[in-house]
């Protein structure tokens, strides 16, 4: 088992600073979804009055966790790989490799991009709600779609940035 | 073609796509996506890769994992486990592998809060292993204590793995908690006698310590109190029924951020460290969990499960043999499986067979996080043992392969246990929820 081929080119700059945004907001989603918790948690044995928002903000703020917080893992390539052919078949071959799985990987998440269109327009057509929180169900989808979208960016640089780079380079 | 056929290329073709350095995610959600386009249609498979992305990433009970992989972060960066280590050191001081048990101990408490291996068997070998080389210990004990040590964290709770089990097999959280102490006090206990027992046969590995005063015993008790704290409010919590394991997470996160501060031992630097490497490795964690949910649909429509429990009953075997093959198909994966990628692809296709052959799936999740510890630790390529010699790199790999020899004992001793007392891992359950 392994995390993906380390990187040594730098993504570009613009990648970069979108993906330390959505680290940042991941960051915040975080902390909001413990702070919210801990408050209801507070608010229930101290006063008995839980925060009813709290299981709501919390599977929101999940949403923007994972859509978000996603991205870093893709440009910091470390999806887990199984790595038992590393010591069977030469570098070349390894780099060939690692050019098939950013492909690959890029499709799947415009799978997912393509999957949650039709969702995401239906919830915004039906305008359904978060029962306590009131958030409007197609504000988290967008949040999904766009942190999608961010994540689907930082793939692509990281295979013309990283992989394709290390193939060129190398002999 | 048959669904039960179309299954079976199917877990045919992820076992070549991981072959060839696929990563997880991207194996499994391709061939879930694929097996449920050929059986349901494209419009079909499109919705559910849509709907099961966002449905997986904005459910309740998983947001207890960014929760508790922060408060590990944060107790790791804060340095708690030099505390518990010190205090352990001390207790055990003047017994034979004194060091070596108290490793043991000190890594099953800090696992117990950390909840990951990789980062508990990093953190002790940066402590322990130079206090047991100033000692003279033997390079083989002492690694073979920490790699043993740091895979306890994934059994004791709260375990991410059987967070995750939980999330594919409909099974309650706290439950499995409860199902997995005993079995995790046990293996740490098993642990303890596997380096007395080196301890005793062979007296240099572990030369004899000087045993510290009363004094300076109760004196260490008292410095990981932070920890013994964080410990109660988080599991005892979970346990009481005081905090869901949502609720207990966010506390002993929050706890361990305030202790932190508080104690000075965290900056706000230590903490967007923090902070930053938890997204990234739960985020990890969800992205495959969102392809296993694919497959597992899949799973579901080919009846394939069903399938392997018709044959299984057509060639009369029985439930114990069913289990002792599932179990060694486990050992063998775990050979270039990682952990939780395992756990994801397996119990989709095994859950059913073994809940057919009249086994409960709490007591299989707790063989089956305890079949993935072995994995962590088993020559050639258990995780714990690259990452004890990553930190320690003047140690050579083959005297960590050696040194965790005996030590495997351990887990197959309490797999043994579990399948002759089953109460093991459901009496607490039991007890707690009814």
């Amino acid at each position: 088992m392994d995390h993906e081929v380390s990187p040594s080119p730098a993504p570009p700059r613009a990648v970069k600073r979108l993906q330390t945004a959505q680290l940042r907001l991941a960051a915040v989603a975080l902390m909001t979804m413990m702070l919210g918790t801990v408050l209801d948690v507070f608010f229930r044995y101290a006063f008995n009055k839980p925060l009813r928002i709290s299981y709501d903000l919390v599977e929101s703020m999940l949403v923007i966790y994972v859509f978000h917080g996603v991205s870093s893992v893709f440009l910091a390539r470390r999806n887990i790989v199984i790595d038992v052919i590393d010591s069977l078949v030469s570098p070349r071959i390894l780099r060939g490799l690692a050019v098939i799985a950013d492909i690959v990987s890029v499709m799947c998440l415009l799978l997912f991009l393509w999957g949650m269109y039709e969702p995401a327009m239906q919830a915004y057509q039906y305008g359904d709600r978060k029962i306590e929180l009131g958030v409007p169900l197609y504000v988290l989808w967008g949040f999904a779609l766009a942190g999608l979208l961010g994540t689907l960016v930082c793939a692509i640089a990281a295979f013309f940035h990283i992989t394709l780079r290390q193939l060129r380079r190398q002999p | 073609m048959s669904p039960g056929i179309i299954g079976a290329l199917g877990i045919l073709s992820l076992l070549i796509l991981l072959f060839i350095r696929i990563p997880v995610w991207a194996a499994l959600t391709l061939v879930g996506f694929t097996g449920n386009c050929i059986l349901s249609g494209l419009h079909s498979a499109l919705s559910l890769a849509g709907t099961s992305a966002f449905d997986a990433s904005s459910a309740y009970t998983l947001s207890v994992i960014p929760l508790f992989v922060l408060l590990g972060e944060v107790a790791s960066n804060s340095r708690l486990s030099a505390d518990l280590f010190n205090a352990a050191r001390l207790l055990l001081s003047g017994v034979r592998g004194g060091l070596a048990i108290a490793t043991i101990a000190a890594s099953a408490c800090f696992g117990a809060v950390c909840g990951s291996s990789i980062v508990t068997a990093a953190t002790m070998t940066r402590i322990a292993l130079p206090e047991m080389r100033k000692a003279g210990y033997d390079d083989r004990l002492a690694t073979g204590a920490l790699a043993a040590g740091g895979s306890i964290g994934i059994l004791i709770p709260p375990s991410i793995i059987l967070v995750i089990y939980a999330s594919i097999a409909e099974q309650s959280v706290p439950k499995l908690f409860a199902a997995a102490l005993l079995p995790g006090i046990l293996l740490t206990a098993l642990y303890m006698v596997v380096a007395t027992g080196i301890a005793i046969a062979y007296p240099h590995y572990a030369p004899r310590m000087e045993k510290a005063s009363a004094r300076e015993r109760w004196k260490a008790l008292a410095g990981p109190w932070q920890f013994i704290l964080l410990f109660i409010v988080t599991i005892g919590g979970i346990y009481a029924g005081i905090f869901s394991p949502t609720e207990a997470a966010a506390v002993g996160a929050f706890g361990s951020i305030v202790l932190g501060f508080l104690g000075r031992r965290l900056s706000w630097a230590t903490l967007w460290r923090s902070i930053e490497t938890s997204i990234t490795t739960s985020c990890l964690l969800f992205v495959i969990i969102i392809g296993a949910n694919l497959f597992s649909s899949f799973m579901v429509q080919t009846q394939f499960p069903t399938m392997l429990a018709d044959g299984a009953s057509a060639m009369n075997l029985s439930a114990p043999v069913v289990m002792i093959m599932i179990v060694l198909a486990y050992i063998v994966m775990g050979c270039f499986l990682e952990g939780i990628g395992m756990v994801l692809i397996t119990v989709p296709v095994f859950l059913p067979l073994v809940v057919k052959f009249g086994y409960d799936p709490i007591w299989f999740s707790i063989l089956v996080v305890i079949v993935v510890e072995v994995g962590l630790i088993h020559p050639p390529v258990g995780m714990n043992l690259f990452v004890i010699q990553a930190q320690a790199p003047d140690v050579r790999i083959t005297s960590i392969y050696r040194g965790i020899v005996p030590f495997l004992i351990a887990p197959l001793i309490l797999i043994v246990f579990l399948f002759l007392f089953p109460s093991l891992a459901l009496w607490l359950p039991k007890l707690l929820y009814g």
